[in-house]
């Protein structure tokens, strides 16, 4: 059993890393959005992330926790900043929110590859001694016989989305702002015809979307592998995509659907050895989270309903 | 009921214009043109940035594929996949659906392709091998397209987001495949070599075309390029010309007017996708067919292979603006783009990725600069066809008084 | 003529004064020096044809375009208008033609967008003061309600709180009955006196002359972006107001051809599906069968039935003795039908493609312009320029896109298409709608050539003028089913009682 307490440790990295951007992702569409360039958002926050950790916490000496956070938190920047590109294209130049999230995705690889060797001096990974946080177990939880190892030696990160998910739900549902970015991203025109600005609403969407991305991206080479390496999200930001469809853009819903998907990612690597497992070919296991959401995305099983406007340009006048 | 037969001529309504065509091929050409002096103006403030001159810089990515030697045959075999992929997403935005899985189907199509170079090896003599080989990555292209048009057609799933997740599936089953059935067999014993399929018999590659212009033989460049420019050709001629890119068009522009006209859309939707499917299917041929081919030797699938040219053909597609002929030109200066890659380490300070940056930048213009042209151009259309019906009206307003009362 | 009905209330002064309002998009003058009042406590329509500048003016007073030239005087000062929320802010409100409510929020959210009243909502607050404001002016409501299961007359009173909370005097109505049943729009038209009894100011944009005359304390017309006229109901006529708008006397009821009425052409039996149960009809060659009914009892069902865009359930559908039903569109055209749809733009036309093409639609696998799968241009372009001179279709080329034409431009292409073949039967669903009236004089003797060529013609429509216009036999649709057959002599108000459901069959005398 303490194999799949360890199974459960992994689950909750992929967790993490899947809710965040999959939240950034929920910003942004449901302010009308389509944010396909999850991927290349969170590329950008792991080797600026790494980068960050790298420079602060080893270059200037500021170990440990500060180096780290440091990290993080230009990821979380840089992240924005690359948004910021979608947004132009989207928002203010109006062009298909599809072909923008691709080059996004496709600008991203070589972006991070142009920082690395800006930051580096090697295009494909960072330097050695990259600090991180200290790792955790939590109280309690981590002594449950058998299951206590899934909540044993975690980064502390891994609060995190219980910390953001209940606030992020609160914002969007039951403050001002909340109302009208939803409301641009269900009919645009009932927002502006109100006097609201559409624009503003869904820049700062698209720019959540970018920071939550950049931020998992950050959490994944600093807290995670301890290192950037080219190709290292792996696809995440897809998967993260579609446990945002399977949550119907809920950011409740959403931590099942990411812990869904983590749990897939940590089946090959965890749990290997289990005879059922060993029957399926790990390349199998990797392919659920993609194969469940086409069966959801089919109504095979339940319904899911983007924001109306989403995906549509929206063309108010510009007075 | 005399009105019916008062039609004023349209001519003399006083307004002077170009003809609709020519309007919209100078706003083109001048949103193209715009684009690239913003890109280039981008990529000169980082080029400054970097301490080099702008001019050297660009003059060395021209030179690369131009008088360099082999230079144009380099680009033109970088083109071939691009052409091919971008095809493929054209002719499904013909028909308003975007093939984001042109990715995961020239994945799927090259282990198609491998399997019936390794199993038809023995049995097709000569170039038979060679178009099966094709035919075969062509039908895996299809086959993979048909599940997100099937999914289309029958549940409305959409396309965008079933085809992102069959890209992530496509990624496992090449994995799958190359530690499976197409496992490396005949590695050299004692060699500890990559993951890869078997080495393909010799007349399953594609010949060399290059020679026949004075060119060597690195650059790789063979009658994929010629094929590719044909099948731009046949979607060009299937686009303007035929019942279906009528079809596609109609439906792409508006579904429901088309299915009142008795149009079968779902039927449309997956033609296109299989069209774009076997287009796809052809797009790793470069690689498994020629690139990783030699003298003696027919190529064969690695675990590392070239990735993301699906998504390079998205990038292609808008810049081609959709248009098959546009494609390959798009293709070509692209390529030519990427053939800076390697030079500038070399005969520069700048990093290699500053041309994917560079591309990035263009492509995100080009969009940007047409879609703002094309409206510009439908604003001024509907304005002038309104005013020339107000003339068109009051001169016919007495003429049509003595009919009605 | 601008002097007839200064009657008004001239004891009030106006709230707001439009003065010598000028607006021009490219190559059209959409408004030409307009000026115009509005007082408290007065319904002042503005009509006037499509594209006459009613829209634009009013769309200039809620800031949504800045004008050219002239000037806005509210309450005796002068202002410049920006954005709608400027307007808003100095008392002005609009209900557009589409309504625009975000239909996952619930009928109090919908009407604090914008004016939360602070950073967090206050939800059970927000419901009680918007429940306030309904029983104020007796609008019956449910705050809680979540817009999508409203109806249209439901949705259209969510829209009028919300410029009412928002504490508008001038409450701009554009087009407000064009989607409202005849209950619907009693019940608007009670709403709206009660708010002019409280004084506001209410422009009701319209081109229904009868519901003008109902409602309105003083009627301005437009024709062409200038002001034509200025009347009140007191001092004109429907004939006269009609006459203004056009600007020549319109004939309301043309001529109907005799023709000798033959054999059924077209027989639907017991037709179910979607909002149909148990329809039956025919019509014959040489007959115009009008369908009348409340919009919303299956009209537009039985069109898509009928030509095949819907799955029939059961029953059958027989052109000339031939049973179409689970046909394909392409299949059911062929056999003869031709279809003018209720939607030109989801049903009729690709607005991107050029006229050529438009006029191809429909005959793509007819084999004079599709061989072997290919086009034969020049075929198609010369029946194009063919088509577009018999049908008086405005435009330069066969090459532009139907997107640039006018609407009564587009419905004539749609016509030349649909006639060309010479079909069996015509079907026409709501053929007029949003046309200005020369239009809707050429879509009428189009029609009527079809029945004097002997022809069937069924004809669905909203709009009872139009059925007792043209039809031979009226039919009443209700509920999916049809109510009652009468004949064109017969009183609207029997045929009023068959839209709404009493079945009283009678024989077409």
């Amino acid at each position: 059993m303490s194999k799949l307490g360890f199974a459960i440790s992994i689950a909750f990295t992929y967790f993490t890393i899947i809710y965040l951007t999959g939240l950034g992702g929920l910003f942004s569409e449901r302010s009308g959005i389509v944010n396909i360039g999850l991927e290349g958002l969170m590329i950008i926050g792991t080797v600026t992330g790494s980068f960050g950790a790298y420079y602060f916490g080893a270059k200037l000496g500021w170990g440990v926790p500060a180096g780290p956070l440091m990290g993080l938190l230009l990821g979380l920047a840089c992240g924005a900043a690359f948004a910021s590109i979608h947004a132009l294209a989207t928002v203010t130049f109006k062009i298909d929110h599809i072909v923008s999230g691709v080059v996004i995705n496709l600008v991203a690889v070589g972006l991070a590859r142009f920082l690395s060797t800006v930051f580096f001096g090697q295009a494909t990974q960072s330097d050695p001694g990259q600090p991180h946080l200290h790792v955790i177990s939590i109280p309690l939880l981590s002594s449950i016989p058998a299951f206590g190892r899934a909540f044993q030696g975690l980064s502390p990160f891994v609060l995190f989305p219980f910390l953001v998910v209940f606030p992020v739900w609160w914002i969007l549902n039951r403050t001002r702002w909340g109302l009208r970015l939803r409301s641009a991203g269900e009919n645009p025109e009932a927002t502006r015809s109100l006097g609201v600005a559409v624009a503003p609403l869904r820049w700062e969407g698209v720019l959540i979307s970018g920071a939550f991305a950049g931020l998992a991206g950050a959490f994944l080479s600093v807290e995670i592998v301890n290192n950037w390496r080219e190709g290292q999200t792996l696809g995440l930001g897809f998967i993260a995509l579609a446990a945002l469809i399977l949550s119907n853009w809920n950011p409740i819903r959403l931590m099942g659907a990411a812990f869904l998907f983590g749990f897939a990612q940590a089946i090959p690597l965890a749990l290997r050895d289990w005879p059922v497992i060993r029957s399926i070919p790990e390349q199998f296991v990797n392919m659920t989270p993609y194969v469940v959401t086409i069966v959801v995305l089919a109504g095979f099983i339940g319904k899911v309903r983007p924001p109306a406007a989403a995906g549509k340009a929206y063309e108010g006048t510009t007075t | 009921m005399a009105i019916t037969a008062t039609a004023p001529p349209a001519a003399g309504t006083g307004l002077k214009t170009r003809p609709e065509w020519l309007e919209s091929a100078i706003g083109q050409g001048l949103a193209l043109v715009l684009a690239l002096v913003i890109a280039l103006g981008l990529g000169s403030i980082i080029i400054l940035l970097y301490g080099e001159n702008p001019l050297d810089v660009y003059g060395s990515i021209l030179r690369a594929s131009t008088t360099d030697k082999d230079g144009p045959a380099w680009v033109l075999s970088a083109a071939t996949p691009l052409i091919f992929s971008a095809l493929a997403v054209s002719v499904c935005f013909k028909g308003g659906l975007f093939n984001i899985g042109v990715e995961g189907q020239y994945l799927v199509a090259m282990v198609t392709a491998a399997w019936a170079a390794l199993h038809l090896g023995g049995l097709l003599p000569g170039p038979l091998l060679m178009w099966s080989v094709l035919l075969f990555g062509m039908l895996g292209g299809m086959a993979y397209a048909a599940v997100p048009g099937a999914l289309k057609v029958k549940t409305g799933a959409h396309e965008v987001v079933t085809t992102i997740m069959m890209n992530g599936i496509a990624i496992s089953l090449v994995a799958w495949a190359l530690n499976n059935s197409l496992r490396y067999t005949n590695a050299p014993v004692g060699q500890n070599v990559d993951l890869r399929t078997n080495i393909f018999p010799a007349n399953a590659k594609v010949p060399d075309l290059g020679h026949l212009f004075g060119y060597g033989p690195a650059p790789r460049l063979s009658w994929l390029f010629p094929l590719a420019v044909f099948a731009a050709a046949i979607v060009w001629f299937i686009v303007k010309r035929m019942r279906l890119g009528y079809e596609a068009r109609a439906v792409g522009a508006s579904a429901g007017s088309a299915q009142a006209g008795g149009i079968g859309i779902g039927s449309v939707q997956m033609k296109l996708f299989l069209i774009s499917g076997a287009l796809a299917g052809l797009v790793g041929m470069q690689q498994i067919l020629v690139n990783n081919a030699s003298t003696s030797t027919g190529g064969y699938l690695p675990q590392n292979y070239e990735a993301t040219l699906g998504f390079t053909g998205i990038a292609v597609a808008f810049l081609g603006q959709n248009n098959p002929i546009g494609i390959v030109f798009a293709a070509i200066f692209w390529a030519s783009l990427s053939r800076g890659e390697s030079i500038l380490p070399i005969e520069t300070d700048m990093p290699r990725e500053f041309v994917i940056i560079l591309q990035g930048i263009l492509i995100m213009s080009v969009v940007i600069t047409y879609t703002l042209a094309k409206r510009r151009l439908e604003r001024r259309q509907t304005g002038r066809v309104l005013a020339e019906e107000e003339i068109v009206a009051a001169q016919s307003a007495p003429a049509l008084e003595g009919t009605t009362t | 003529m601008g002097d007839i009905g200064r009657a008004g209330r001239e004891g009030a002064p106006p709230f707001v004064v439009l003065e010598g309002i000028t607006k021009r998009f490219p190559g059209v003058v959409a408004n030409d020096d307009v000026s115009l009042e509005l007082r408290p406590g007065e319904v002042h329509a503005l009509i006037g044809e499509n594209g006459a500048g009613k829209s634009t003016l009013m769309r200039i007073l809620y800031g949504m375009y800045p004008a050219d030239s002239g000037r806005i005087v509210i309450r005796g000062e002068e202002v410049r208008i920006h954005s709608p929320r400027d307007a808003i802010a100095r008392g002005i409100g609009m209900v557009h033609q589409h309504f625009v409510l975000v239909d996952p929020f619930t009928v109090a959210e919908n009407v604090i967008l914008g004016d939360e009243g602070g950073a967090v909502l206050q939800h059970d607050e927000s419901e009680r003061k918007v429940k306030e404001l309904a029983d104020t002016y007796g609008f019956q409501i449910d705050p809680h309600a979540t817009v999508e299961d409203l109806s249209v007359g439901e949705e259209q009173r969510v829209e009028i709180l919300k410029a009412l909370y928002r504490g508008v005097e001038i409450l701009i109505l554009d087009e407000p009955t064009a989607v409202l049943t005849p209950a619907e729009t009693s019940d608007l038209f009670e709403n709206l006196r009660r708010l002019r009894a409280d004084g506001k100011s209410i422009v009701f944009i319209s081109h229904k002359l009868d519901e003008v005359l109902e409602i309105a304390d003083r009627i301005t017309v437009l024709r062409r972006g200038a002001v034509v006229g200025e009347t009140t109901p007191a001092a004109t006529s429907k004939a006269k107001l009609a006459e203004m708008m056009v600007g020549r006397p319109v004939l309301f009821r043309l001529e109907r051809p005799e023709v000798e009425i033959g054999e059924p052409v077209l027989r639907l039996e017991d037709l179910t599906g979607g909002r149909l149960h148990g329809l039956s009809l025919d019509v014959r060659a040489g007959e115009i069968v009008g369908v009348a009914g409340v919009e919303g009892n299956g009209q537009r069902d039985l069109a898509d039935v009928v030509m095949g865009l819907r799955p029939l359930e059961s029953g059958r559908i027989l052109l000339d003795g031939e049973d179409l039903a689970s046909r394909s569109t392409a299949e059911i055209r062929n056999a003869g039908l031709g279809f003018v749809p209720e939607d030109r733009h989801e049903q009729g036309l690709v607005l991107g493609m050029t006229l050529w093409e438009n006029l191809l639609l429909g005959r793509q696998d007819d084999p004079p312009f599709v061989k072997r799968g290919i086009l034969s241009l020049r075929t198609i372009k010369d029946l194009a320029r063919k088509l577009v001179r018999l049908f008086d279709v405005r435009a330069r080329s066969v090459d532009v896109t139907a997107g640039a034409l006018s609407g009564g431009n587009q419905q004539k292409l749609i016509l030349a298409r649909e006639l060309e073949t010479d079909p069996k039967l015509l079907l026409a669903a709501q053929p007029t709608r949003g046309l200005d009236v020369g239009a809707i004089e050429f879509v009428w003797s189009q029609i009527l050539e079809q029945k004097a060529a002997g022809r069937g013609v069924l004809l669905i429509s909203a709009e009872l003028d139009e059925i007792y216009a043209l039809s031979d036999r009226i039919l009443t649709l209700y509920e999916g089913t049809i109510t009652g057959e009468y004949p064109p002599s017969a009183p609207a108000e029997e045929v009023g009682r068959g839209m709404l459901g009493d079945v009283a069959v009678r024989g077409v005398g």
